[in-house]
C-alpha cells in the first residue's frame, strides 16, 4: 500500500512578494510583479522588463554569508527558513537521515559563473574568486538547504528547464510514498536575470514585448495580441511529509500530492506536440486515480508563447474531452512571469492556496483570446466562492519534458 | 602596526562582519572563524588590492600577520621601488 504524502509548509521568493500570504493576496487581486528592470545593464537589452523579486540578501544572511552563496541559493535557503517555520518542522528532532532536499533549477549559479566570465575576459583577470565553483554549480542551492539544516537523506538537483521544479516535486513525492523518507523539503530556485542570460534569451525571440502603455501588463497567456514570455526569478520550497507522520506530531496539512506523471515529447527541443503533453497529463490522472471531470481547476504552463498556449489548450482537449469546456484553467505566469526552474514551485504554491481558500488566481491581460486558445481561462479576475477538490499543475519545457502535479483537498 | 597589516585586519574585519578592533596580528584565521575557501578569499582580495599574485604554493598561513607578511613580501618582489 502506497503512502500518502501532504504539503506542510510553503516559502517563497518571488516577484510578487517573499512570503505565501502576500504572493497570493496579490495573485487573487491580480496584480503583476513585471516590471522595468534597473539593471545597469539594461540600457544594452532590447527587453527591458522582467519579473525580479525584491530580495536584499543583507536582510537575510551575514556579509560573510551571503559573499559565499549565489543568489539563487540565497532564494532556496530563505524559502527554506519560511517553509520549515510554517510547518512547525522541530529540526532539532528530527530523524535527519529519513529528511530529503529535492531542488529544481534550470540555470544554477548564473549569477557566478557570468561574474566569472565578466572578470576573466572584460577586466583582464587571471584568476576566479575562490568561490566560485561552489556558487556557480547547478547543485549548491539544494545542497546549501542540506548543510544549513544537517539533512543527510537523499539531496538531488533536478534540471528539465522550465519543468525542473515540478520533476523535483514529484519525485520527492515518490521518495516519501514508497517509504525511503517521512520528510522532504522540494521546490525550485531560480536567480537568471543577468546580461548574458537574458540576452541569450533575446536570441531565441521568445520573449514578450513591452506593453506600451503599462509594462505590468506586457505577459498575455492566450491572447491573440500575446508577444511571448516574461522572465522572473525566485525560488519556492515546500515542506512535503507522509501522511501519518504529519498527523501524528498534528501538523496542519495544506493539501495532499496525489498524483505526479512525467513525460518527454521526444519530437524537437523547443516545439511541444500536444500528444507528448498530453502522455504527461495522462499519467498524473492515472496515479492520482482520478478522472478528468474531477479536476476542479488547472494551473496551466501558460507561457504566452504561440507554441505553448496552443498547444497545451490541445493537450488539454484531448485529455479532458467534454469536460475542457468545464475546468477552469489559469496562466499565473501572466503577473508572476517565467520563474523557469523555479515555476513549478511558485505555481504549486499558488495551486496550493487556491485549494486551501477555494479561490481561484486569474489570468491577466486577457481581453481578447486567440481564437485557437478556446478554454475557460479565468480572465482578469479571480473566480470565487469555488468549489474545487482536485486541481492539476501542468509544467512543459524545453527538452520536452513534461511534468504534471495533482493536489487534492485533504479530505477528499 | 603595518599599513600593510592595518589593510589585511580590515579586510577580514569587512568580511566577518567584526569591528577591525577584534583582529589582531596574532589572531588565527581559524580561530576567526574562517575556513581553507575564506582563506583563499581573502587572498584573492589581497591580490586585488595590493596588485600583487600569490603563487599557490605560498598559501600555507595560520594567522593575520602571516597574511600580512605574505603581502609585504610579494609586494617587495613584484614592485621594487
Amino acid at each position: 500500500m502506497k503512502r500518502r504524502v501532504v504539503i506542510t509548509g510553503l516559502g517563497i521568493v518571488s516577484p510578487l512578494g517573499n512570503t505565501p500570504e502576500l504572493f497570493y493576496d496579490n495573485l487573487i487581486a491580480g496584480k503583476s510583479g513585471i516590471r522595468r528592470m534597473t539593471s545597469e545593464f539594461v540600457e544594452k537589452l532590447d527587453t527591458k522588463i522582467a519579473a525580479y523579486a525584491d530580495f536584499n540578501p543583507q536582510d537575510h544572511f551575514t556579509r560573510h554569508q551571503y559573499s559565499a552563496l549565489d543568489r539563487v541559493s540565497q532564494f532556496s535557503l530563505y524559502a527554506a527558513q519560511q517553509a520549515i517555520a510554517d510547518a512547525k518542522l522541530d529540526m532539532e528532532n528530527i530523524d535527519r537521515t529519513r529528511t530529503g532536499v529535492y531542488l529544481g533549477t534550470g540555470m544554477g549559479g548564473a549569477n557566478s559563473i557570468e561574474e566569472g566570465y565578466v572578470r576573466l575576459y572584460r577586466d583582464g583577470a587571471e584568476r576566479l574568486k575562490p568561490f566560485t565553483v561552489l556558487m556557480a554549480m547547478n547543485n549548491a542551492a539544494c545542497s546549501q538547504i542540506g548543510l544549513e539544516y544537517k539533512l543527510s537523506g537523499p539531496n538531488l538537483t533536478f534540471s528539465t528547464a522550465c519543468s525542473s521544479s515540478a520533476v523535483a516535486i514529484g519525485e520527492a513525492m515518490r521518495q516519501i510514498r514508497h517509504g525511503y523518507t517521512d520528510v522532504m523539503l522540494a521546490g525550485g530556485s531560480e536567480a537568471l536575470l543577468t546580461f548574458g542570460t537574458i540576452k541569450a534569451w533575446e536570441a531565441l525571440r521568445t520573449l514578450a514585448k513591452e506593453d506600451a502603455n503599462d509594462p505590468g501588463a506586457s505577459c498575455k497567456p492566450f491572447a491573440a495580441d500575446r508577444t511571448g514570455l516574461v522572465l522572473g526569478e525566485g525560488a519556492a520550497v515546500l515542506i512535503l511529509e507522509d501522511y501519518e507522520y504529519a498527523k501524528a506530531r498534528g501538523a496542519n496539512i495544506y493539501a495532499e500530492i496525489s498524483g505526479y506523471g512525467t513525460a518527454n515529447d521526444g519530437v524537437h527541443i523547443t516545439s511541444p506536440t500536444p500528444e507528448g503533453q498530453a502522455v504527461a497529463i495522462r499519467a498524473a490522472l492515472k496515479d492520482a486515480e482520478l478522472n478528468p471531470k474531477d479536476i476542479g481547476y488547472i494551473n496551466a504552463h501558460g507561457t504566452a508563447t504561440t507554441m505553448n498556449d496552443i498547444s497545451e489548450t490541445a493537450a488539454i482537449r484531448q485529455v479532458f474531452g467534454e469536460f475542457a469546456n468545464q475546468t477552469p484553467v489559469s496562466s499565473t505566469k501572466s503577473m508572476h512571469g517565467h520563474l523557469m526552474g523555479a515555476a513549478a514551485a511558485v505555481e504549486i504554491v499558488a495551486t496550493t492556496l487556491a485549494l486551501q481558500h477555494q479561490i481561484l488566481p486569474p489570468t491577466i491581460n486577457l481581453h481578447q483570446p486567440d481564437e485557437k486558445c478556446d478554454l475557460d481561462y479565468i480572465p482578469n479576475v479571480a473566480r470565487k466562492n469555488v468549489s474545487v477538490i482536485h486541481a492539476m499543475s501542468n509544467s512543459f519545457a524545453f527538452g520536452g519534458t513534461g511534468a504534471v502535479l495533482i493536489l487534492s483537498k485533504e479530505s477528499h | 602596526m603595518t599599513d600593510t597589516l592595518k589593510i589585511i585586519s580590515q579586510l577580514i574585519a569587512d568580511k566577518l562582519e567584526v569591528d577591525v578592533e577584534t583582529i589582531k596580528p596574532e589572531s588565527n584565521l581559524t580561530e576567526l572563524g574562517m575556513d581553507s575557501l575564506d582563506t583563499f578569499d581573502i587572498i584573492f582580495s589581497a591580490e586585488d588590492t595590493f596588485n600583487i599574485k600569490v603563487p599557490n604554493d605560498k598559501v600555507d598561513i595560520a594567522t593575520v600577520q602571516d597574511v600580512a607578511n605574505l603581502a609585504d613580501a610579494l609586494i617587495s618582489e613584484q614592485h621594487p621601488k
